[in-house]
């Protein structure tokens, strides 16, 4: 049997200063200038919330906010946003304190394997920052990229819409233990 | 990462002079995965990233690298042209990918986007024969034409507009229709030569006197490639001005004016509409190639053909 043919590696690239703003901590490295950002930010930043999911813009799991706008790290160039101010999931918490939509995503059960739910919270916060009281068809719009294979993503929608409620009230939405939708909607009992 | 696009073509011609195999990277989000996969990826990539004039978007005027969000939020834009960028892949997808990029999109084949060890299984294919020279695995024993399918929904909302494409090389600029845009050749895809960009689209104001409606078939709502798609324009008024075209069938996106012009000949209101949604789907060839059967798609054809028709309105 003849040896296959593979593509012969490529010639290494040239190294190049990196200097970024993540999680609001100056980060200068020296980088690979063909580097993809989803490594910059596991490999040489430490930023390991950054999930590695498809690796090819399906799953969404690699968001990040790139100057407040949810980007997908796997299919960008570091050094497109060069000098840029990015937030990955670590930066969204406050020191020990949760944000709204982490809370809410743990109360609601909007994250059950957990690993997509970086990718849902970026994705969200944007959502959140630009309107804090979407309709469930703009949730829904919102987290269109981003694939969940265990929730089935209706607590991920009541995640974000209570999450929402706590933005604008500055209290818990509702006591998660209720029932959030009826599982027989239709059905009335035996007297009605 | 040339910061304008003179020093854009003056690097492109420094690699073409040394004899260097390089690719123009826009929004990134074609490009990187056929990289990922080791699909025919070249030493170097010249990034349009900092380039502002691609940038510019007025109603008349689309810049390579507009973003098709921005498209799509855009309130001066033409209905059908954010209908059509909305459609494409996801919310994220999108904040990345540019119009350019979405009209020079590589065409994509069952047999090609995969993984390499995949490839390697099949003895690879036509398209990225790793200098084994191997045949298409579509077509058997034919290793001339690649028949991978042009799968961008810009291409036929921008066609029924009668966009005018502008290209930039290091040899000058020129334009052209962007039906003559296109070369019926899964691997040449376009006009493009080596070290030559796509630098903006123009739309004529008179475009957005024209009603327009994008039809997309698709495995899912989001984020999935057209299988079949039909954009079809007209002024509301006399037949003679609608345009039909359709993309995701064939290696090029297809103007179908010839099946518009016959049938309007002797227009026969409701049965004229069967009739050309019939020529339009004998007039496309689609292979076996994407996630849908040929046969399905093709008949998906003349039902997207007669809905889009229906939906603008045509008696």
């Amino acid at each position: 049997m003849t040896k296959p043919n593979r593509i012969p590696m490529l010639p290494q690239a040239g190294n190049r200063q990196w200097s970024a703003s993540v999680n609001e901590k100056s980060v200068s490295k020296s980088i690979p200038s063909d580097a993809v950002l989803l490594d910059v930010l596991r490999d040489r930043v430490g930023t390991l919330g950054v999930k590695r999911g498809c690796d090819m813009g399906t799953c969404g799991c690699c968001a990040v906010l790139v100057d407040g706008e949810p980007r997908l790290s796997c299919l960008t160039m570091a050094a497109e946003v060069d000098g840029k101010k990015i937030t990955t999931v670590e930066g969204l918490a406050d020191g020990h304190h949760l944000a709204p939509l982490q809370e809410t995503f743990t109360t609601y059960g909007g994250s059950q394997c957990g690993f997509c739910s970086p990718g849902f919270l970026i994705v969200a916060s944007a959502l959140l920052e630009k309107n804090n009281d979407p309709t469930d068809e703009e949730i829904k719009n919102a987290v269109e990229g981003n694939l969940c294979r265990c929730t089935g993503y209706q607590p991920i929608v009541d995640s974000i819409r209570a999450a929402g409620k706590i933005l604008r009230d500055g209290k818990e939405a509702t006591n998660p233990t209720d029932p959030h939708s009826n599982p027989h909607p239709g059905f009335k009992g035996d007297d009605s | 990462m040339p910061n304008n696009l003179a020093e854009a073509m003056e690097v492109a011609g420094r690699f073409i002079a040394a004899g260097e195999e390089f690719d123009w990277i826009a929004g990134g989000t074609d490009l990187i995965p056929n990289y990922k996969w080791h699909l025919n990826p070249k030493p170097n990539v010249i990034s349009l990233a900092n380039i502002s004039e691609l940038n510019q978007l007025t109603r008349t005027h689309i810049g390579a690298m507009v973003r098709l969000q921005d498209l799509t939020e855009n309130e001066e834009m033409h209905p059908l042209l954010a209908t059509a960028a909305g459609s494409i892949a996801s919310v994220m997808i999108r904040r990345s990918a540019t119009v350019g990029g979405n009209i020079c999109l590589d065409t994509r084949c069952f047999w090609y986007n995969q993984s390499e060890d995949w490839r390697q299984s099949i003895d690879w294919c036509h398209k990225c024969d790793c200098g084994t020279e191997a045949d298409c695995r579509v077509i058997q024993n034919q290793n001339d034409l690649c028949v991978a399918t042009y799968q961008a929904d810009l291409a036929p909302a921008l066609i029924c507009l009668n966009a005018t494409i502008h290209l930039a090389s290091p040899n000058g600029l020129r334009e052209m229709p962007l039906s003559d845009f296109f070369e019926l050749d899964g691997m040449k895809k376009n006009v493009l030569n080596r070290g030559e960009i796509v630098t903006h689209i123009t739309l004529l104001e008179d475009s957005y006197s024209l009603i327009g409606t994008y039809h997309k078939l698709s495995q899912r709502e989001t984020w999935d490639f057209p299988e079949a798609g039909i954009a079809a324009t007209w002024d509301g008024k006399s037949l003679s001005s609608l345009k039909i075209a359709s993309t995701g069938i064939e290696s090029i996106p297809r103007d179908h004016s010839e099946q518009v012009e016959a049938a309007i000949e002797s227009w026969n209101g409701s049965q004229s509409i069967d009739e050309l949604s019939e020529s339009v789907r004998k007039s496309v060839k689609p292979v076996n190639n994407t996630g849908f059967q040929p046969s399905y798609r093709r008949k998906m054809v003349k039902v997207l053909t007669r809905r889009s028709l229906k939906q603008l309105g045509i008696k």
